[in-house]
């Protein structure tokens, strides 16, 4: 329902102490209307009665005068005030030029107005007071059931997905701050936490910033474009080989290090470009970790994303290539080191209709310990999804790794199996924060345990 | 002294005073709040060619506001469509009204990228103002009118939402997503 805000001071009624006062204020007037200046009248009424009984006090004449000048100040006042409510009456009939014409409404239509006029500021007024008195809390969560987990081909059944905390405080002109917590169930059924990102900026302009934390890896599109809420998303799970780490995906999805990123605009289009470094990452438990806490072994990660948004012509389309090295360490007796080279080309092609997206990696590793022949291996997706009615979005998805095994880098991680996935689904908007998805696929590992399934799994994604 | 004697002048020391600061606390309001209008708007603004405009300049006609970015497939071409009805509607009204579009990103939403989007989707008409800003006045903007938003990277996480404004450049009404129909409203 539209609400009535013409005369309402929505600006400075952020306060609910305002917006009492503003309301009470408007009641007394309405209630009171052209008896305002009979009540005026008696208070002044008053005022000249009681100098008349304290005449006959002559110990008191002293107070008397003090009195008598009090109230002459109260009667100019009072004056003042009656012409003050004579002049809000005026603006009020003038206002409302519209009501003059139509039947006067009743005394408990206008207080419903009012009421309404108020409750408007106020709800207007609570979604926005974070952003002058503090950090707004926002974030993202969502629920699955399915006969196995997203991310997890061993569970069925319901299961929590994350919690996902975003803290963007606003720290002046040119510092920025981004602050990712998520928390999840793991494979034990017990609560873990992870600051994802954790990254502080300073931005030169509007086309650089420079970022050192804990930031997703710009390789490709996807991992800087969607991030740890999956409501944005509009599939239910992100690309198997581009899963988080503890997820099982096979990729540096974080980095801990510097990042300088930007964009420049040319007469059609943008250009988009990437740089970083941090430290190497290592695979520990058959997972990779990021190393949020530092090397041990001076192994570090560095690369580059150089991208192209396209204007006027085939507006929504962007293309870019991706590069880095990393030196990886494991977590064996005698560590290995094992140099990752990665390069990747990508698109991602958006639309009010449709999102299509693209992303090919090509992996040449080399073994350090001692060193061995290069490794080669490739992966990559395709995912086509259409905005149609109703605020459906069906969606396909085809993933397909090819992954060397005797490539310590694959080898060593749990999910580090070639397979394909195909993957069928349908998000449903319930509203602008809310998303119901549904997703049926089919996955099979190629090689190390060769094995096949369905999943059928649904997922409820919210933001706030 | 009797009682009732006593007690007028006990409580006249305090009642006028209290009486003319309940009156006065009563109009502070009024008197401190002036209504949001568009000339209390931030006014450095650029068109999609390039003009600067003054918001304060549309008073003289309805004027519909709402905020956008041109990146955005999901919640923004549902608040243009909603635009677009309004537009519908008044036209068979034979009203003018002024719609507003501001950019929520100013990094991305450059007269040049709005230029491209009202290109793509066909809303030509010299009525329809797709606005660029600093990032300060657009905050400050969103925060006077009620647009909440937050960044989670690229993307802006906001509502569709409108407000309408008079001929008299004041607000007249707030429109969401709780609106099933904003021209209905109107």
């Amino acid at each position: 329902m539209a609400t009535v805000v013409s005369d309402a001071p929505l600006a400075h009624a952020r306060d609910g102490r305002f917006g009492v006062a503003w309301l009470w204020r408007g009641r007394v007037i309405k209630r009171l209307g052209g008896g305002m200046f009979g009540l005026v009248l008696a208070v002044a009424g008053c005022g000249a009665i009681a100098p008349l009984t304290a005449r006959g006090e002559s110990s008191e004449s002293k107070q008397l005068t003090e009195l008598q000048q009090k109230l002459d100040q109260s009667l100019k006042l009072i004056e003042a005030l009656t012409q003050r409510v004579k002049q809000l009456e005026a603006a009020q009939s003038a206002s409302a030029p519209a009501a003059a014409g139509a039947a006067a409404p009743t005394d408990a239509q206008r207080i419903e107005t009012v009421e309404n006029r108020v409750m408007q500021i106020e709800a207007t007024n609570a979604g926005r007071s974070g952003d002058t008195t503090g950090v707004p809390l926002h974030g993202f969560a969502d629920i699955g059931i399915g006969n196995h987990t997203a991310n997890e081909q061993q569970f069925q059944g319901a299961n929590v997905g994350a919690l996902d905390i975003f803290l963007n405080p606003q720290l002046g002109q040119h510092t920025r701050s981004l602050f990712e917590l998520t928390f999840e169930v793991n494979e034990q059924g017990q609560v873990q936490s992870d600051l994802e990102r954790a990254q502080i900026g300073y931005q030169f302009n509007d086309q650089a910033t420079l970022w050192v934390g804990r930031f997703h890896t710009p390789f490709g599109y996807y991992n800087t474009a969607y991030h740890h809420g999956q409501q944005i998303a509009i599939s239910l799970r992100r690309p198997r080989l581009i899963l988080f780490e503890d997820q099982g995906g096979v990729m540096p999805s974080h980095t801990v290090g510097a990042w300088f990123t930007g964009s420049e605009h040319l007469t059609d289009g943008k250009v988009t470009y990437d740089l970083f470094a941090g430290n190497g990452q290592s695979i520990s438990g058959g997972e990779i970790d990021p190393r949020s806490g530092g090397v041990d072994h001076g192994g570090a990660i560095y690369g580059g994303n150089l991208g192209y948004v396209f204007g006027e012509t085939l507006n929504g389309l962007k293309i870019g290539v991706s590069a880095f090295r990393s030196k990886i360490t494991d977590d064996q007796q005698f560590v290995n080191f094992i140099r990752v080279d990665n390069v990747a080309v990508y698109f991602n092609y958006d639309t009010d209709r449709f999102e299509y997206v693209g992303e090919y990696y090509r992996f040449s590793d080399t073994d350090l310990t001692p060193v061995g022949p290069l490794h080669r291996s490739s992966a990559g997706f395709l995912q086509l999804a259409w905005r149609l009615p109703f605020a459906t979005t069906p969606y396909a998805r085809y993933e397909r790794a090819v992954l060397d095994q005797s490539d310590e880098y694959f080898a060593l991680q749990n999910n580090g199996m070639s397979y394909y996935r195909a993957a069928l689904g349908l998000r449903f908007d319930l509203d602008l924060k809310s998303a119901l998805k549904f997703e049926v696929a089919r996955t099979k590992n190629t090689d190390r345990n060769i094995q096949e399934w369905n999943d059928v799994l649904l997922n409820y994604a919210i933001r706030f | 002294m009797s009682a009732h004697s006593t007690i007028p002048l006990c409580c006249l020391r305090w009642l006028a005073p209290m009486l003319a600061g309940l009156f006065l606390t009563v109009a502070a309001p009024a008197v401190t709040a002036a209504a949001v209008g568009l000339a209390q708007l931030p006014q450095r603004w650029l068109e999609d060619d390039g003009r600067t405009l003054a918001i304060d300049s549309l008073a003289g006609r309805r004027v519909v506001l709402t905020m956008a970015y041109a990146r955005c497939h999901v919640v923004c071409p549902q608040a243009v469509r909603q635009l677009q009805q309004i537009q519908s509607l008044l036209d068979s009204r034979g009203e003018r009204v002024d719609f507003v579009i501001i950019g929520y990103d100013p990094d991305n939403d450059r007269p040049s990228d709005w230029r491209v989007y009202r290109a793509d989707r066909h809303l030509n008409r010299s009525n329809w103002h797709f606005l660029s800003g600093s990032r300060t006045d657009t905050e400050r903007l969103a925060r006077q009118l009620g647009f909440d938003f937050w960044r989670y990277d690229e993307h802006v996480m906001h509502d569709a939402r409108a407000v309408v404004f008079d001929v008299r450049g004041e607000l007249q009404l707030a429109l969401g997503p709780e609106t099933k129909s904003w021209a209905s409203a109107l």
